[in-house]
């Protein structure tokens, strides 16, 4: 029998117990992943729902998947030719974010070229065909609710932001937000991690978000005025300028700018609908 | 004798030798969780699971540790018991695991599971440190969720999510007292606690 306090005895017992621990704690994550993803994917449809204002307020028993295949359709849309993308449907696993950035076929690098522009909002690499989602009345489109991400603090903040289509014109003015939401995150709890708090995602709604020549004119600033403009969070100047970048990243040129502006002609008065 | 013994130790750290009135300890987390009661009960049945299963694990191998690595020993343990938690809270909490986000993580380094370990689990048998694990985790759990239920209503006039004292912004009387949200409060009421424990229990307190 090795001697308890035997340098042996330290590294058998490190060891072992070093395995044991892995194994266990290995296991049960690989066991519990299913459901893990599961529950993401389900939190991920709500933010989508809380963004277009269609999550309920007192959601207790709601079905989120259900609520959410009601009203909810997703659409892939090609972010170099700003068109809707025919060769992918909405869910197939190539286009995933996370896939697509990994694969160089399907995403490509933020360069500061025309195509892809500067990296403002710090994400490095930008997929080719994003899936977006819209909320229709009939044929008329209502929402558009699109995925965002940029660098804050600390991580990327992932999440959506929807824009109303309902009222909109032919001027860009008149496009509006409905929400915010950010569903993935690792910025300061109480500091940058405000950017969950709904008394914050309050203040989003009815901002507007461009100007007549289509220039992303919607931040994130301290002692906000006029219509553009949200309150910063406090204490959390990186993750605020942070959400400002991935909103002049996301909705200018480089992102959903150009599809956001054909949406637009296709459905504002005066424009044949496809009625 | 041996069944009193028992129940002492399980008892014991619930009031009278209370893990955070007395010994002052895991604090950062009854900071952080206390805003509403649901995560504090969460959290308190956490740390509790997390205090007996690691308290009694390391017992088990108590008379095999090492003494050079046994703080160590001790943290990989209780890390990975942590880590267990974690994974469950993820799989069948999800929205409270967000909520506690990086607090479950941070059980690793509340004081009470890693003093139990150290000072009570090293030098007794499994089961009685099991017990003793529970003690300290119900005797966190009572005061976390004491603070939880006055915070909740008195910042947000809720009790476990349902109205109870109606807000004046949702139409009712009660003007919300905002420090109640933030952490400082749960300082005050920290404080007030072990006024009040010693003020029932003079034994307890420091001597001059």
């Amino acid at each position: 029998m090795l001697q308890r306090d035997s340098i042996a005895n330290t590294f058998r017992v490190a060891i072992l117990l070093c395995l044991v621990c892995s194994v266990a704690v290995s296991s049960l994550a690989v066991g519990l992943r299913s459901t893990q993803q599961r529950k993401k994917e389900e939190f991920r449809q709500q933010n989508i729902l809380k963004a277009a204002g269609l999550w309920p307020e007192d959601a207790g028993n709601v079905n989120t998947t259900e609520l959410f295949q009601k009203n909810i359709q997703a659409v892939v849309v090609d972010l170099t030719t700003d068109q809707i993308a025919e060769k992918w449907s909405a869910g197939d696993p190539e286009i995933e974010t996370e896939a697509a950035l990994r694969d160089v076929n399907l995403s490509s690098t933020i360069d500061g070229g025309d195509e892809t522009g500067n990296d403002v909002a710090g994400i490095r690499r930008r997929e080719q065909f994003a899936t977006i989602y819209e909320v229709r009345d009939g044929d008329r489109l209502k929402t558009v609710i699109l995925p965002i991400r940029g660098y804050g603090l600390w991580s990327t903040l992932w999440g959506f932001i929807a824009i109303d289509y309902s009222s909109a014109t032919t001027d860009p003015q008149s496009l509006k937000v409905v929400g915010l939401t950010y569903y993935k995150h690792a910025e300061t709890p109480g500091l940058g991690g405000e950017v969950d708090n709904p008394a914050w995602q309050q203040k989003w709604p009815d901002k507007k978000v461009f100007d007549s020549d289509w220039s992303v004119r919607l931040e994130v600033a301290k002692n906000a005025t006029g219509d553009y403009q949200v309150d910063a969070l406090s204490g959390a100047t990186l993750t605020s300028n942070g959400v400002s970048n991935m909103l002049l990243y996301w909705l200018g040129d480089s992102g959903y700018g150009p599809y956001l502006k054909s949406l637009l002609n296709q459905q504002a008065p005066g424009t044949p609908s496809k009625n | 004798m041996a069944e009193q013994n028992t129940k002492k130790i399980l008892l014991d750290p619930v009031i009278e030798n209370n893990p955070i009135t007395l010994q002052i300890l895991g604090l950062c987390s009854a900071l952080a969780v206390t805003t509403n009661l649901n995560t504090a009960i969460v959290m308190a049945i956490a740390v509790t699971l997390v205090t007996a299963c690691s308290s009694a694990a390391v017992a088990y191998i108590r008379n095999s540790i090492p003494s050079s690595i046994r703080i160590i020993v001790q943290m990989t343990v209780i890390a990975s018991m942590v880590i267990v938690v974690d994974q469950f809270l993820q799989a069948f909490a999800f929205s409270l695991s967000q909520k506690l986000s990086v607090f479950v993580g941070l059980i690793i380094t509340n004081c009470i599971v890693m003093g139990r370990a150290e000072a009570f689990a090293m030098k007794n048998s499994p089961w009685i440190s099991f017990v003793d694990g529970i003690g300290n985790g119900l005797g966190y759990s009572v005061i976390l969720i004491i603070i939880g239920f006055v915070r909740e209503l008195f910042g947000s006039g809720k009790v476990l999510g349902m109205t109870v004292l109606p807000l004046v912004t949702d139409g009712g009387w009660y003007v919300p007292n905002g420090l109640m949200l933030i952490s400082p409060s749960a300082f005050f009421l920290i404080g007030l606690l072990v006024w009040l424990n010693r003020t029932i229990r003079p034994g307890q307190m420091e001597k001059e």
